[in-house]
């Protein structure tokens, strides 16, 4: 006989525990399955923790792990082209004032081993009363009148439950088992590869401190990264090119590859070197990296949250958030439906719904020219031109003591029209993601000049005796 | 100065118990010998043998379950599963 329960969650990681957390908090009697021997041995990102997860769980302010190490300024590494990989320009950043909510003005994330975060959070979820079953491969589903009513496990056992929450990766069992998706497309999804270094931890703060995530962009080579954590350094990144694809069909370069070139860049090296930096191990792992919010998510008896649904967002990847966030709302549509004894698709539907009111559905406003920004990085042309311009404004016109100031000012202008038609490359990107974002607003305003519009035409159609004219246009703005 | 830090032994960086059944299958028959599986892998674990990609007869004890090669082929001929249970791939500074 198989056992019974409210929810069943597939996969112990961020998006599964806060699921199996939330739903046990709340009363159901949940389970919680992961294929490996505890929660994080399988699970790869460099990761850093957005100031939004402790925004949105703000009981995640009383954990502490040992790897953690508070990230409150980004340096970006602007490089010229391969084979130099000269540091032309190095924009080092705290977070912005401008952000709406306190912890965003503070850090920008806490970096951590997601061996350590994905084990806290599975304790949480035990520790509300979720039943967590480590070394458990889902290998199949049980279907009760056309909807999921379970799973089963390799080696032969049934577990059952109204609601299934497949929280089990980009390479999701559930997805395919419940019909949801057999796989993703080349270009949904991007194969990164890390390493993972051990550092000193006193070079580490003498060098690094609180500046724990530096980003390295150029032509041949954008996209790569490290973060910094207490005793550690994780180098990481989907390299050039936006997708399975864009490496596949232009570039045909492996991505172990391309990220060991990183490495070559001075900037890079010399980081590693000055804290003491040994590999420690090789990482890959897949993502998927859509530029729309996907709405193919759930089903009768079933709900995908996190990278299973594909909702790392269009510009970094960055999915543990979205993953936490979407797992919760799953665990609470999941707890309507047991009350409601109703689990059919229509009642799903409104997980749907949810999520894309959500900061995470609205993250993919303007997404297909976010993500097509990556393709830019690699760009000679676009991107090359971009870092000169930087270093022609802000260098040679305040930082000069090469020449005479005031003629090394006079050549703000000069500079500009040079760049034109690179400036207007950033306003194509710019434009469209801005006309998404506001169009519901675009549209009320010119539908508000339409209607001042008709007023003013009938005023000077009045002055003018006609009054016949200034009537139509009117008419048409109601 | 040494170059530790480029120089990067793969094989030497990473934990694997070898998978105790095989969870990679190929299809000869509908393989198009594109290479996408070869330029993708991390690891290096595909050939092109006569036209047709082949996969390292070690993969248990060496595949890091990314499964790039099953999404990066276009015409079906690759099939992935999970490997068992406590079996493949574990991180230790993931």
């Amino acid at each position: 006989m198989a056992e019974s329960y409210d929810l069943i969650v597939v996969g112990a990681g961020p998006g599964g525990s806060i699921a199996a957390k939330t739903a046990a908090e709340s009363g159901m009697k949940v389970l919680l399955l992961e294929r490996s021997r505890t929660p994080g041995e399988k699970n790869v990102s460099g990761f850093g923790l957005t100031s939004k997860a402790y925004r949105d769980f703000p009981w995640l302010k009383k954990m502490e792990l040992p790897s953690m190490r508070v990230c409150r300024k980004c340096v970006g590494h602007f490089l010229s082209p391969p084979p130099e990989l000269d540091e032309r320009v190095c924009l080092y950043s705290g977070p912005s004032r401008r952000i709406s909510y306190p912890e965003g003005r503070e850090f920008f994330t806490v970096m951590m081993l997601r061996r350590e975060f994905d084990e806290y959070l599975a304790g949480e979820a035990v520790s509300a009363g979720a039943e967590l079953r480590t070394l458990s491969l889902v290998t199949g589903l049980v279907r009760e009148s056309g909807r999921v009513a379970g799973v089963l496990l390799e080696g032969g056992d049934e577990f059952r439950a109204p609601v299934v929450i497949g929280a089990d990766g980009a390479l999701s069992a559930v997805a395919r088992l419940a019909g949801i998706r057999e796989k993703w497309r080349p270009d949904e999804v991007v194969s990164v590869c890390c390493i993972d270094y051990s550092a000193s931890r006193e070079r580490l703060d003498w060098v690094i401190d609180d500046a724990a995530f530096h980003g390295f962009f150029g032509p041949g080579i954008g996209g790569n990264y490290f973060m910094c954590m207490a005793e550690g350094v994780h180098l990481g990144g989907p390299g050039v090119g936006n997708s399975l694809v864009s490496r596949l069909n232009r570039r045909r370069i492996k991505p172990a590859r391309e990220l060991l070139d990183t490495i070559k860049a001075p900037s890079c090296r010399n980081l590693l070197k000055a804290v003491d930096a040994v590999p420690r191990e090789w990482q890959a792992h897949l993502l998927p990296w859509l530029d729309r919010m996907p709405t193919n998510i759930f089903g009768p008896g079933v709900m995908l949250v996190g990278d299973a649904a594909g909702l790392p967002e269009p510009i970094w990847a960055e999915g543990v958030w979205q993953a936490m966030y979407s797992g919760r709302l799953a665990a609470e549509v999941a707890l309507e439906a047991v009350d409601e004894k109703d689990a059919s698709h229509a009642s799903m539907r409104r997980y749907l719904e949810r999520l894309e009111k959500s900061p995470v559905g609205r993250d993919f406003i303007g997404g297909t020219q976010m993500r097509n920004l990556f393709e830019l990085l690699g760009d000679e042309r676009f991107f090359g031109e971009l870092t000169e311009m930087a270093v022609d404004l802000f260098v040679a016109m305040f930082m000069n003591g090469q020449e005479v100031h005031s003629e090394a000012m006079a050549r703000f202008l000069p500079i500009l029209a040079e760049n034109l038609p690179v400036l207007m490359e950033v306003g194509r990107i710019y434009a469209p993601v801005l006309l998404e974002a506001y169009s519901g607003a675009v549209r009320d305003k010119l539908q508000l000049l339409k209607g001042l519009g008709a007023i003013f035409s009938g005023m000077a159609g009045t002055a003018q005796g006609g009054g016949k004219g200034g009537s139509q246009p009117g008419g048409e703005a109601s | 100065m040494s170059d530790e830090v480029v120089r990067i032994d793969r094989f030497s960086l990473v934990d694997i118990t070898p998978a105790t059944r095989d969870f990679i299958r190929v299809d000869p028959q509908k393989c198009t010998g594109c290479g996408a599986c070869v330029v993708i892998c991390p690891m290096d674990l595909w050939k092109m043998r006569e036209g047709r990609a082949c996969l390292a007869e070690d993969y248990r004890s060496k595949c890091m379950e990314c499964g790039s090669c099953f999404i990066a082929c276009e015409y079906a001929a690759l099939d992935f599963s999970y490997p068992p249970a406590g079996e493949g791939i574990s991180y230790r500074y993931a």
